[in-house]
């Protein structure tokens, strides 16, 4: 139990600290910045599919619906690391460097059955990044000749505190309610620079803080198809929430002095109606097929919506996604243990983003190794991601990036009565 | 009973436990290389962290988002010209000898007014012979000049006819000053002098020579024979030889003309003698400067016919304590700026307030002020200083301190360009004039600015002028206040 503490308040620590990513992100500038879909749990080696995925072991926090699945006084941690290596291509990359790499925590979350029928989880997830710089030369405005060089800088992240909570029904119904709690800062800043020198003759930073309450929902239908086949339906949703957006603006001299600091107006930033639904089909309990789509619909708000920047749109994004896993178990005292599980998919999809004509997709392939601890109550998931995302048609940028997820669940069993053997 | 041994319940149950942590610790094995394995991935990625180099965004970026920077290079830049009635122009250095027309300045005239002494212990023998007396001065190379040099001018030599000694509540010397001289020039010549050689028509080097009356030439080589009390006695011979003053017979009202300084370390008058032997030396007695801060030099200037004819300029004897000034409006649309004669070009910014009053407004980044000299009033005999510097002035119309520069004090970094005169302006930097100045509304502020003037010590040694052109001009030729400020649209 005091391993337990220090491990779970060691990664309390650095996952908070840790949310924002460090690769540049060109699309990340508009609207609110690069959308998290990753989960970093049992489902990243499957494209993130798993909203009709249940698991008796690991946090599915694709649907709430999942957590009464949890083997009952089931207690259980888990955190994700993902290192992320981009290329980027296209006229505006600088062909002489062309990648970046990072290393980030992704998410930290806690589960435990409560009840027989009713599982909870607790967590720290992302939900957008931001991060991005370049330089642009500036012309002074009344001169047609001198120059200044602008600097453009933007990092930030919407992270998401939530308390989901599934309850099963019938043995074959489970629904569940995820409340989550968004917030975040975005920091863009400006700054005017000598061109010869680089000092800094003005900065502007807006500091955009963003908070309100996000209810999900979540909804799973599963049972038997005959003797060797599992089934489970599921379906997510989350209605329109607007964002509390109060940003506070910063101007200052170049002998850095505060020419204003200003709280602007605050608005409302309104994120969209998702929806999705997914399949899983299991044979003999070792071999699950699935299937995910999910769908954003931003064209309802994108005229409500105030974000900084001009000439890009936001419009209805939609992702498909497939994955198939094999999972060895092992008979050990008279039950059937997880030794280890193999999975892989595929995903395909728009984004929000539409810029110069084109929608900013992204599609790619993933592979997942995990394995389960037999001498502790730890496992550890591997998975290889490699996709594209955007184009190079249009002067726009196409991102080829490998990431290496690796995913830590510690797991035990509580309020148990009488010793415990090895 | 069988032949086969019955494999004891326990035996049984250790192999199957064997087997069960034998497969137990080959699973550990492959558990610990998995966690291994995937830590060296993750510390390999950390070595690749870098970021590219990405030219994408700005077409992205907001209007207004952020503070810009505007430059306003129009706001009005009031000139005028300061007259100062006299300029101290004694013990500078130089005896200024001349005449200039200057088709904006006027006709100068320039006379010098010295004081000599006889040479001191100085003996003649009964048998030395007198030769001549001539005044010789030295032209050299570093020695100011101004106009044209290809003209020849007459030099004379006058005896000063009074007292050579300070008014009343006089001070000190100053170019207004004036000494009565005897009509009959003690000598005088005609003299070409090449300034940048230096080399004068009189074929001896860069000396000027000008033969003096014989008559008083002969009365001091008895004088000093006789060892008189008046070549002896400072204070008789002051008040028998009050000085001399050397003048300009003056130039052709169609000719440019020349003022030119000599040293006045090397401003003698020579008495020439032979001295007595069997070949005859060659010999001489020197009369040279004495008491130097009573060396000034007379500067008299005629402004009629020229733009400053209708300078503001005080009656005599009323000398107001604020030096007046007119506006450039009134002369030509132009600045004068001729310290050397009293002349300095003052600048105000009387609606610099109204950049501060826009609603975009936050703070002045930096302000340069460019004067540019008009383009017709310059050319290789009408130079412009190369120095201008900037002070403080306000409505007394007095010189200040200077206004500082990034590197002190500036004197406004002309690039000197007679083959492309466009290129010949000055430059300075008044960004913490301005920056007191644009919030600042009370009423006597508006005459708070600047004054251009040629620094020390050319304000007395030279009388290099610049005519500089007002707002009135066409744009890449007028003065010009360029203020950076940075700006931010006011967001609701």
């Amino acid at each position: 139990m005091n391993k337990l503490t220090i491990f779970i308040t060691l990664l309390s620590i650095s996952s908070l600290g840790a949310m924002a990513q460090n690769n540049f992100s060109p699309y990340s500038q508009m609207g609110i910045g690069d959308l998290e879909d990753g989960f970093y749990n049992r489902t990243s080696g499957l494209s993130n599919t798993g909203i009709a995925y249940r698991s008796n072991r690991f946090l599915i926090n694709n649907n709430p619906a999942s957590f009464s699945a949890l083997t009952d006084q089931y207690f259980t941690v888990e955190t994700g690391i993902r290192g992320s290596v981009v290329n980027y291509y296209g006229t505006p990359v600088d062909k002489a460097a062309t990648q970046s790499g990072d290393i980030t925590f992704r998410k930290l979350a806690m589960g435990i059955k409560l009840s027989k029928h009713w599982g909870s989880s607790i967590g720290l997830v992302p939900f957008s990044t931001q991060n991005y710089e370049f330089n642009v030369p500036y012309f002074l405005q009344g001169s047609s000749a001198e120059v200044a060089n602008q600097y453009y800088q933007g990092h930030g992240s919407v992270n998401k505190a939530y308390w989901a909570n599934s309850y099963e029904f019938f043995h074959h119904l489970s629904i569940g309610i995820d409340a989550g709690y968004l917030f975040g800062e975005l920091n863009q800043k400006e700054i005017l620079q000598n061109p010869g020198t680089g000092a800094s003759l003005t900065s502007t930073t807006n500091d955009i803080y963003l908070n309100n309450l996000y209810i999900g929902y979540g909804l799973q239908l599963y049972g038997k198809l005959g003797k060797k086949w599992d089934y489970s339906l599921g379906a997510t949703f989350s209605n329109k929430t607007d964002l509390f957006a109060s940003t506070n603006r910063t101007v200052l001299a170049s002998d850095s002095s505060t020419l204003q600091n200003q709280e602007l107006t605050q608005n409302y930033l309104t994120l969209p109606m998702t929806y999705g639904f997914g399949i899983a089909l299991t044979h003999k309990q070792k071999y699950t097929f699935l299937a995910d789509y999910k769908h954003q619909s931003w064209n309802d708000v994108a005229g409500k919506n105030v974000y900084p920047g001009k000439d890009y749109t936001l419009g209805n994004s939609d992702k498909g996604s497939f994955g198939f896993e094999i999972s060895k178990k092992k008979n050990f005292y008279n039950s059937k243990v997880e030794l280890s599980y193999f999975q892989t998919g595929l995903y395909y999809g728009n984004s929000y983003l539409q810029i110069n004509g084109q929608q900013i997709k992204d599609k790619g392939v993933t592979v997942g190794f995990g394995v389960n601890s037999l001498k502790s109550p730890l496992a550890y998931n591997i998975v290889l991601q490699y996709g594209i995302k955007g184009t190079q048609a249009n002067n726009l940028i196409e991102q080829r990036y490998f990431n290496i997820t690796f995913v830590v669940n510690y797991g035990a069993i509580w309020f148990t009565k009488g010793k415990k053997y090895d | 009973m069988t032949g086969k041994r019955a494999i004891p319940v326990h035996n049984q149950a250790n192999s199957q436990n064997k087997q069960t942590s034998m497969t137990k610790n080959n699973y550990l094995k492959k558990e610990r290389l998995f966690l291994l394995s995937s830590i060296l991935a993750f510390f390999s990625l950390v070595s690749c962290q870098k970021q590219p180099n990405i030219i994408f965004g700005n077409t992205y970026v907001g209007d207004n988002n952020g503070a810009n920077i505007v430059v306003v290079d129009t706001s009005t830049v009031k000139m005028a010209t300061v007259f100062l009635d006299s300029t101290a122009t004694a013990g500078t250095g130089y005896l200024q000898v001349g005449q200039l027309n200057d088709p904006y300045f006027g006709t100068i005239t320039s006379r010098a007014y010295m004081q000599i002494a006889p040479p001191s212990g100085a003996s003649i023998g009964v048998n030395d012979e007198y030769d001549s007396i001539g005044l010789i001065m030295l032209f050299k190379k570093s020695n100011p000049f101004y106009g044209d040099s290809t003209l020849a001018q007459t030099i004379m030599v006058n005896q000063v006819d009074s007292l050579y000694q300070l008014g009343s509540f006089q001070y000190s010397w100053s170019s207004k000053n004036v000494l009565p001289v005897d009509p009959a020039p003690l000598g005088k010549a005609t003299v070409l002098i090449a300034p940048n050689i230096p080399f004068t028509s009189q074929g001896i080097g860069d000396t000027v020579k000008i033969p003096l009356d014989d008559n008083m030439g002969k009365k001091l080589f008895t004088m000093i024979y006789n060892n008189s009390d008046t070549i002896s006695q400072s204070a008789k011979w002051m008040d028998w030889f009050h000085g001399l003053c050397i003048s300009s017979a003056g130039v052709q009202s169609t000719q440019t003309g020349g003022i030119y300084g000599f040293d006045d370390t090397a401003v003698v008058m020579r008495i020439y003698y032979t001295k007595a032997g069997v070949y005859g030396t060659p010999a001489y007695l020197d009369f040279r400067l004495t008491n130097k801060s009573f060396q000034f030099n007379n500067i008299k200037v005629d402004r009629s016919g020229t733009p400053l004819a209708k300078l503001n300029v005080p009656n005599p004897p009323n000398v107001p304590v604020t030096p007046p000034s007119t506006g450039s409006d009134t002369l030509a649309h132009a600045g004068y700026v001729q310290t050397s004669t009293g002349l300095n070009v003052k600048l105000t910014f009387p609606f610099i307030n109204s950049i501060a009053l826009r609603p975009d407004y936050l703070s002045v980044l930096r302000a340069q002020l460019t004067v540019r000299p008009d383009l017709n009033s310059l050319n290789t005999n009408w130079k412009v200083p190369p120095q201008l510097t900037i002070s403080y002035t306000d409505l007394h119309n007095g010189i200040g301190a200077s206004v500082p520069g990034s590197a002190g004090v500036q004197n406004g970094n002309l690039v000197i360009d007679y083959l492309n005169l466009p290129n010949m302006y000055y430059t300075y930097d008044v960004t913490t004039l301005i920056k007191s100045l644009i919030t600042n509304t009370d009423p006597t502020a508006l005459q708070e600015g600047v004054m251009l003037n040629v620094p020390s010590p050319n304000s007395t040694n030279s009388f290099a002028r610049a005519v500089l052109a007002d707002y009135s001009y066409p744009v890449n030729q007028k003065i010009t206040l360029s203020v950076y400020y940075i700006s931010l649209y006011p967001h609701n």
